[in-house]
């Protein structure tokens, strides 16, 4: 499914990760630094040390209420205007993994106290009151591309004229719980993420962060000139190995990108066999265009990383200058990788990929208003 | 008569993924465990490597070394033959 006719701007966006906001995530991806750290996978319970980024100062352990809110709380107030989630304003919260660490810890203490922030509706239901938002609030979780569904539903919402406006909030904040999701799945482990790199062993990063996009059809200097979306609905945790699905969603946005310049920010886990998927596809979609990952930093921000991804490529065109790919050493799978950063002012567009378990694949079209 | 570990690794097989209608005995030694006959997929692989890694010890670093030690019941017999605590392999 694509939609390539949207005029909604981008008024304004910001994230947070654990190298601060997105300027400062920016600047540090530029000199190649790496937030991802050895941390036991299971928190104070141990468990092989595992790569994470965690915001400054937080464990991985669950609080109650969560530790996370406080950084939810600063990345709100960051956003210009008021009235969110009002008629002609709504709020599409996205995200992963909400509170759902609380059940965990709930689980293993009995502390029902964890269990208010546990669930995607009751977690964001304490969001709103805590945040004063009013009752026009949606909740849209789908793995890692519910950034880019809320931005989809988003920009729906402004060009039906359903919204004057929109506010897009993800946030996703690591638990003992995600943490150890992955670990069992084996694709986090000791390693550190090499995306994109020829490895005989993948292994992702995973990182908290947290960002939000308001969406607009009168201001803002960004434009989503398309979005797409598609699920190959192959297996949960791989995908078809002819690369078919991200060719559906990539041809999505290939479109409304054609006669532009392109540079390419792609998922890169960190992973293999979607790595190379990815940059085959990206390859075949946007000729040329180099290819960029930023997760071997931040490490995968899971169902927010759409949206933090998209601060950070707006702040890399706002400088002139895009990060290359974080992580690892040694031959990349695609010559179109780009390991060293680049100056970005003759390009005229960015294309952003997620990709998620269940076989889903979400894109856009970053340009100048 | 069939080596021990074999026979143990198909009983774990058809009682960890409860495959309906399958005997153990039936499961060939060297087809391929997922995207196989079995049509075992990713999250079968990872209860049966939870299950593999309580019962015989091992410790599987990797999605690339759990599809390599998963390619074949024969394949995870040597497997945890040459990584497995020997104290817990069926004699």
């Amino acid at each position: 499914m694509a939609d390539s006719a949207a005029p909604v701007k981008v008024a304004e966006c910001g994230c947070i990760t654990a190298l601060g906001d997105a300027g400062a995530t920016h600047a540090a991806l530029l000199r190649g630094e790496c937030a991802l750290r050895p941390v036991p996978v299971l928190g104070r319970d141990g468990g092989q040390a595992v790569p994470l980024a965690l915001l400054p100062g937080r464990l991985l352990d669950e609080a109650a209420p969560p530790d996370w809110l406080e950084a939810v709380r600063r990345l709100h107030a960051a956003i210009p205007g008021a009235d969110w989630g009002s008629p002609g304003r709504p709020v599409f919260v996205t995200g992963s993994n909400f509170g759902v660490g609380g059940l965990y810890a709930l689980r293993r203490t009995g502390d029902a106290s964890f269990a208010v922030w546990g669930a995607p509706a009751a977690c964001t239901e304490r969001l709103r009151a805590l945040l004063g938002w009013g009752p026009d609030v949606s909740v849209i979780s789908h793995a890692c591309v519910s950034a880019h569904l809320g931005l989809l539903l988003a920009t729906r919402a402004v060009e039906a004229g359903l919204a004057e406006e929109a506010l897009v909030f993800s946030f996703d904040f690591l638990s003992p719980f995600v943490a150890g999701g992955f670990h069992a799945l084996k694709i986090l482990n000791s390693g550190f993420p090499s995306p994109y790199r020829l490895c005989d062993s993948g292994a992702i990063g995973l990182g908290d962060g947290a960002a939000f996009a308001v969406l607009s059809r009168e201001r803002g200097a960004w434009a989503l000139a398309g979005q797409s979306v598609y699920n190959e609905m192959h297996q949960f945790t791989s995908n078809r190995g002819d690369g078919s699905g991200f060719d559906r969603c990539l041809e999505g946005v290939a479109a409304a990108a054609r006669g532009r310049r392109i540079w390419f920010k792609g998922h890169g886990t960190g992973t293999l066999d979607a790595g190379q998927l990815e940059v085959s596809a990206a390859g075949r979609a946007f000729p040329g265009a180099p290819v960029v990952g930023w997760k071997g930093s931040l490490g995968h921000t899971l169902g927010s990383c759409g949206l933090v991804e998209l601060a950070i490529a707006i702040e890399s065109v706002r400088a002139g200058r895009t990060p290359g790919t974080i992580g690892g050493a040694g031959p990349t799978m695609a010559a179109s990788v780009a390991t060293e950063s680049f100056e970005n002012g003759a390009f005229d567009g960015v294309v952003c990929a997620s990709n998620a378990f269940g076989g889903a694949h979400a894109a856009f079209l970053l340009c100048h208003a | 008569m069939a080596d021990p570990l074999t026979a143990r690794l198909k009983q774990l097989i058809v009682e960890t993924l409860r495959l309906e209608g399958i005997k153990p005995e039936e499961i060939p030694d060297g087809e391929p465990l997922v995207g196989g006959g079995l049509s075992l997929d990713s999250i079968d692989a990872l209860e049966l490597v939870v299950r593999l890694e309580k019962e015989f010890g091992i410790k599987i670093a990797s999605s690339e070394e759990a599809r390599s030690a998963l390619a074949s019941v024969s394949a995870l017999a040597a497997y945890i033959r040459e990584r497995g605590d020997p104290s817990r392999l069926p004699t």
